[in-house]
Parts: C-alpha cells; structure tokens; sequence
C-alpha cells in the first residue's frame, strides 16, 4: 500500500513525459536546428551541410543553422554530434567513412551506432593523381616501378581516408609506398602540383585543379566512370577490385523518437528532387546520389564490412595508441 | 571583359556600397579581441549565395583587408591587438598612446595599410602566374628553413635574451600538445579529446595579449590608471612621413607578399619578420617597443600585403594560402568556379572583377580609417572599469567562437593568467606567439623531410639542400643568425657603457 503513492507519481511522471513527447513530435520542429559539422568552413563536407540547409529550412519552414566543429580529423565534433540530446534538434554531417575509421583506429567515445543515418546525398570516389613531373602517369607504371623500388615512391595524403585509400592501393598492387601526410587540401595540392610527392591521394573533387596544373588522374576507386569525368578510368577497369569514397551523411543522435525521425526523413525525401539544390551540388562539383533513410544504413553496412579487414590489416600504420 | 567595361562595372555606386560594407564588417570583427577576418567571413559566408560571384567574392575580400587593419585599432589604443597580425604593432602603437600619440600611432597604421594593401593587391594582378609557380617550389625542405628563421627573428626582439628564449620554447611546447601530424601519437594530452586537436592560435593569443592585460588592469586604482592626453596630427604629416620612409614601406610589403604567398605560413611569420628586419636597419632600433613608427609601418604594410599574395595560389592553382582564402574557396565552389589556371580563361568576368575590386577594398579601408580615427580614440576616453569587463566578455565570446568550444574559454583564461605573470617578469610574449605558429610548422616539415629522403634513399642533409632554393634558405637563416647575435652584442655594449 505503500507504493501506492509511488505508483501513482510514476504514472503520472510517464504521462505527462509522454505528452510531453507527444506534443514535440507532433510540432516538430518548434524551433531553429542546428547542423554540426566536424570540419572548418569551406571544405567539401561544409559544402553539402550549407546546401542542404538551405532547401531544408524552406521545407521545414525553420532556420537550419550550420556550426563548424573542426579538430582532431573530427573526432571532436562527430562526437558531440553523437552525445547531443537527441531530440532532432542538434543534426550532424559529415563525409562517412570519416566516423568509421577514427572509431576503429582511435579511442573514440563514439561508436558507428552511436548515430542514426538519416540520409546520404553524394557518392565521391577516392583517386590517385600523379605529379606534374612523375614519370608514372598509369596504374601499370606505378605498379611496375613500385615493385623494383620497394618504398620509394612518395603519396600524400591528408586525412584517415586519404590514408586508408593508399595503403589499400598498394596492397592491391602489392606493392610498398611511402605515405606523407599534410595538414590540409590546400597543402597537399601544393606538394603535389610543386612536385615534392609522386603522387597524391585525394578525392575526384581536385580534379578540374590538379589536371588544369599539369598532374595525371591515375584513376578513381569507382564502380564506375563518372559522369563529370568519364575520361578517367576506374581502378576496377584496370584490373584493380578498389572501390572507396566519401559519402555525406545527415546523421542525428541514436534515439531520436521516432516521429521526429520519420518527420526529419519525410522532409529530407522531399527535398531529395529540389532543382535548385541539385544545381549547387553540381557547380560545387559534388557528385550528387541521394540515398534515404533505408538506402543509406544498407550502403553504410556494406561499406564497414568492406573496409573493416583493410583498417585492421593496417592499424598500426594509423597510430600506436 | 574590357578594362574600361570593367572599371566601368566597379564604379557602380552599388559595387563600392558592397566593397566598403565588407571592409566596415572587416575593421569590425577585426578589432574586436578574438574575432577576425576568418570568422566575419564565415559568417557572411551565406550572404554571398544570393550575390554574383563576383560580388560576393568582393563583400569577403573586403572584410578580409578590413580585418588585416581593424586589430591594430585596440592594439594601439589599449594593448589588445584584435588578432595576432596585429601583435607587433601594439608593441609599438601602445606606448605611442601612453605619450599622448595615439591618433598618429591610427593613422600611421591606416596609411602603412594602405600601402601594404596596395602593393599587395597590384602583386596579385601583375604577376599572379609567376608568383603561383615561385610558391610551388616550396617543399618541406624549403618551409623547414623559412620556419626556422622565423625563430631567429625572436633574438632581434628587445629585452632579456633568455626570457625570450623561454618564451619561445614556451611556445612550442604549447604546439606539442595534440596528436602529432606525423605519427599519430599523443602528446600532453592527459586523455583529454579536447586537447587531441592541440591549442589553436586563437585562445592562446586572446590569453596572452587580451586576457592578461585585463587581469592586470583589475588591481589597479583609478588613480594609478594613466590618463592620456590626446595630441592632434595633421594626416598629411604621417602620410608625407610614411612616403619618406619609402624603402621601408616597400620592402616590408615585399616581405608580406612573399611570405604571404606559402600556404599554410600564414601572417604572422610575415609580419614579425619584417618588424624584426625593421629593426635591424633601423638607425633607433632602442626605440623600438617604446613607440617607434617605423615599427607600425613594417608590421602593417606587411600584413595587407598579405591579403593579395594569399590569394595569388588560390586564384592560379586552386590551393588556398590561408585559413580565410580556403573559406573564400569554398564559396567560389559553391558558385561553380573552378579555382585553378582555368578560371582566367572560363570565367574572366568573375576573375578580373576580383582583381581590380580588391583595389576598391583598400581605397575603402583608408577612407574608414582616416575618418573614423577620430571615432576611435573616443575609446581612451572610456574609464578603465568599463573597459575591463567589455574587453573581457568579448574576449570570451570570441575564444568561444573560434571553434564553438567551451574548452578554448578555458584555455584563454590560463594563458591570460600566465601572460600576467609573465608580463608581471618582463617575459616577453610576442615570442610565445611566435613559437605556437611555427612550431608545427618546423617539426611537420622536418618529419616530412626525413620521410621523403629515406623514401628516395637519401640522407637528410642530401634532402634538405637539394635545391638552390633550399640551399639559398638556408644561407638566410644564417645570415640572419649572425646578424641578430651581432645586434645583441652591440645592444649589449650601448648598455654597458650607458652603466658605466
């Protein structure tokens, strides 16, 4: 009899929280929404968080506030991504497989299920492109001198997935190169195009920049040739089974409710045909492929399986921590 | 697109509102502590969405100039360079303010300014091509020895060689802290995730130059607090005397191009080495950090110059020089230009709009400047206990806003207890600055180094002095050594005999 007040209070706890929630996700979104993003402003991943909020806050009829978060390869912002409170308020993108590498390269206080997907919006292989000056201007160059010359040619990189993106082309050669890792695009452009690297390992994005300087696409770990640039030839069709890239998400916290979260994707299925965003995608020359809610956690498992033997196989390439 | 077309275009009332609206925002953020050129352009960034290209792309070189000039506003007034660039001219703008110069310490600033802005700005339209290619010579070799001889300049600061030399190491050790570039591995970093991504720039330097001022502010009584007096100076006196120290102004707008072309280098290099070189040739280098112009015009015609060479790698290869040009980039991206050669050739009206506006964007710095001095040095007015807790709230939001962090507040307001400190021991705290800029800076492109040479199986010394423009480097930094341990030596002696 005792718990009788007790039971009483819970109850009535439960209900109001309920009605509480209930009236949330009813007027979801009743305020503002901010999106964070683990990078400085104006990279590629800002990029597609600035597009994105601007069509969806004329969907949501709420202002969507973009927040850079930068450090620590973004470790430090994906993890705020993923501890905020997860009421739909606090959204987070970012360039996956980002989350996944620094997960299971560092002690991260996020895991991959930590997030919630909501949507992926682009499809942007990884390449390999040679300086101005190389004299290995093809996959079989590169694997021919590669093989005599254990370790001597020089790739940079900046960022895990750069990095990822080597060691896995070299183990696909079979062969040993020297990685040399940059702070930063611009500076790795720079140690390219100057001819301080042999090569570099960076995203299709570069391309127009680094051809227009004189270096060479040696090719792009794509399924297949992309439409922006189909004179460039995949890894695959080269004999090479390499496929990697970036892939934006929007992601919010893990347990979001889940009419928040079905209001959230219905808004972003919506927008997903926007002429106008699907424009700034391309003068941004964002390779737009839009994949919902289902889609993206299907290509996201695929992907973590795929890359999970080439990240342990080379973990101590990573860091010794 | 036409010259006269084009001039034509720029002489739109509209054009130079945009312009002249982005310098005001620039002069703004710029002398607020903590806030900069960087952050006022992220924040406008969206605006520019709605603009042309090419006018949004003015609206962000506007308050990027704007920027470069507005930190030595409160620098010269109270000792709180808005940003870093701004550190070395406070050095010599404040005490100016203490005898009663203040308003000719602003316009020295704003004239010097301008003609760093300018001759910046022409670089970038003259020869853009051949600078870019000049800049990619730049390999790790090359950045190693420029970095290290941005040490050496620390020497020819004034004051007690080993504080300054702890204030340095100070510095760098402040940079080790984070998870290192090279390997991967973490340093003093007590498991902290914060602290993985290092100190950034920003907080250390609110703390130092910002915060600690305030501290010490507070003991004080109002009676002890200096009250200036405030002498007029005719414009055309300082601009008459700034033309007269003509090499001066060239060469260190000269240095601010050339350094300001590296990425990733930045400012701040640029702007102590030719404060330190000011020095050198100075025929009163005792005066320097007791007020001497020539430092103000060294230190800020190199850094507008800066603003021209920065852009000069970002319009002809597409790699930003600076953290504010890479966030120019990405709206340029947005409006699909392609950055690179090709952008002279696909979209000349975008290009060369941007080229010439960049001219208006000085001409409006100047006129801001030169009316608004008048405005400004209201400030000295203002009683320090209102002073105080405006500078230090704004000095908190703008630690905050660097990286929406909590945890660089927190880092400010140590290094502000330090700076006290250190100010309270004639520690000197330009150096520690200096440190934290370029010590990533040296260790990075040592590793880099190291790792390309035994790549192409060569030794170190082999790498490091493999081209002329290594070996020519490196012959600098020694030259520079010598010539600073010469200058303390004779410093050494003039004080000696002045003892004796």
């Amino acid at each position: 009899m005792q718990n009788k007040p007790a039971i009483v209070l819970t109850t009535a706890l439960a209900l109001t929280l309920g009605a509480a929630f209930g009236a949330q996700a009813q007027d979801y979104p009743s305020r503002n929404i901010q999106i964070i993003v683990p990078y400085s402003a104006g990279g590629g991943g800002d990029t597609v968080a600035r597009i994105v909020a601007d069509v969806l806050s004329d969907e949501l009829d709420r202002q969507v506030n973009v927040v850079n978060r930068e450090g620590a390869g973004g470790e430090i912002g994906i993890a705020e991504i993923a501890r905020a409170n997860p009421d739909g308020y606090t959204l987070g993108v970012f360039g996956y497989p980002d989350n996944f590498v620094l997960e299971q390269t560092r002690e991260t206080s996020f895991s991959f299920d930590d997030l919630e997907y909501l949507a992926g919006f682009d499809d942007m292989p990884m390449g390999i492109f040679a300086s101005p000056n190389s004299e290995h201007t093809t996959l079989d160059d590169v694997r021919a001198y590669g093989q005599v010359n254990s370790g001597s040619l020089t790739v940079g990189e900046s960022g895990a997935l750069g990095l990822l993106h080597i060691l896995a082309f070299a183990d696909h050669l079979d062969i040993e190169v020297t990685d040399i890792k940059y702070s930063g695009g611009g500076e790795l452009m720079n140690a390219l195009l100057g001819n301080h690297v042999d090569m570099a390992s960076t995203s299709s994005m570069s391309h127009d920049p680094i051809v227009d300087a004189g270096g060479t696409p040696i090719g792009f770990a794509a399924a297949e040739r992309m439409d922006m640039f189909p004179d460039v030839p995949t890894f695959r069709e080269q004999g090479v089974d390499l496929v990697m890239g970036v892939s934006r998400v929007l992601v919010a916290p893990a347990g979001i409710p889940d009419d928040v979260r079905d209001a959230l994707t219905s808004a972003l299925d919506a927008i997903s045909t926007n002429e106008t965003m699907i424009r700034n995608f391309e003068n941004a020359a964002i390779p737009y492929n839009y994949l919902d809610h289902e889609a993206v956690n299907q290509v996201l498992e695929d992907s973590n399986a795929t890359l999970t033997p080439i990240i342990q196989d080379n973990l101590d390439q990573f860091t010794d921590n | 697109m036409e010259l006269i077309e084009l001039l034509g275009y720029l002489a739109q009332p509209s054009v130079f509102l945009i312009v002249f609206s982005g310098v005001l925002v620039g002069i703004l953020v710029g002398a607020i502590p903590g806030l900069n050129g960087a952050i006022g352009i992220s924040l406008l960034l969206p605006l520019t969405f709605t603009l042309e290209p090419q006018l949004g792309l003015l609206l962000l070189g506007g308050i990027y100039m704007g920027g470069m000039y507005g930190g030595s506003i409160t620098g010269i007034l109270i000792n709180v360079p808005g940003d870093v660039v701004a550190a070395p001219v406070a050095m010599e703008g404040y005490p100016m303010t203490q005898q009663g110069r203040a308003k000719e310490a602003l316009y020295y600033s704003v004239f010097s300014s301008m003609f760093g802005g300018f001759i910046g700005v022409l670089v970038l339209i003259l020869f853009t091509p051949p600078l870019a290619r000049f800049a990619l010579q730049f390999g790790p070799a090359e950045m190693f020895f420029i970095s290290l001889s941005g040490l050496i300049i620390v020497g020819a600061l004034s004051g007690s060689l080993f504080k300054a030399a702890f204030a340095v190491l100070f510095g760098l050790f402040i940079s080790t802290i984070g998870i290192d570039m090279i390997m991967g591995r973490e340093r003093f970093t007590f498991g902290q995730a914060e602290l993985r991504s290092g100190v950034s720039v920003v907080p250390v330097v609110l703390g130092l130059f910002c915060f600690a001022e305030m501290f010490l502010n507070i003991g004080k009584k109002s009676t002890e607090q200096v009250q200036y007096k405030d002498q007029s100076i005719a414009r055309l006196t300082v601009v008459m005397a700034i033309v007269r120290k003509k090499f001066l102004v060239i060469k260190s707008s000269l240095i601010g191009t050339l350094i300001g072309l590296l990425p990733g280098v930045g400012t701040t290099l640029a702007v102590f080495m030719s404060y330190g070189e000011a020095k050198r040739v100075s025929k009163q280098p005792e005066l320097f950090e007791k007020g001497n112009p020539e430092g103000i015009i060294a230190a800020e015609s190199a850094n507008n110059a800066t603003v021209g060479s920065s852009m000069v790698p970002l319009l002809a290869l597409g790699v930003p020089g600076s953290p504010t040009s890479a966030i120019i980039a990405g709206a340029l991206v947005i409006h699909g230009i392609i950055l690179g050669p090709s952008l002279f050739v696909n979209r000349p009206d975008v290009a060369y709009t941007f080229l010439y506006g960049m001219l208006l964007t000085v001409l409006a710095m100047t006129i801001i400047g030169a009316v608004g001095i008048k405005y400004f040095s209201y400030i000295l007015k203002i009683r320090m206990q209102y002073i105080v807790p405006t500078v230090l709230v704004l000095a908190l939001f703008g630690a905050y806003s660097v990286r929406n962090s909590l945890f660089d507040v927190g880092v400010a307001i140590v290094l502000g207890i330090f700076g006290a400190v250190f100010k309270k021991m004639e520690v000197p705290l330009a150096p520690i600055i200096i440190g934290v800029v370029l010590g990533p800076l040296i260790e990075t492109n040592l590793a880099r180094s190291m790792r390309i040479a035994s790549a192409r199986d060569l030794s170190l010394p082999q790498y490091l002095l493999a081209s002329p423009l290594a070996i020519g480097l490196l012959v600098m930094v020694l030259v520079l050594l010598v010539i600073v341990i010469r200058m303390r030596i004779r410093s050494a002696r003039a004080e000696e005999q002045q003892g004796s």
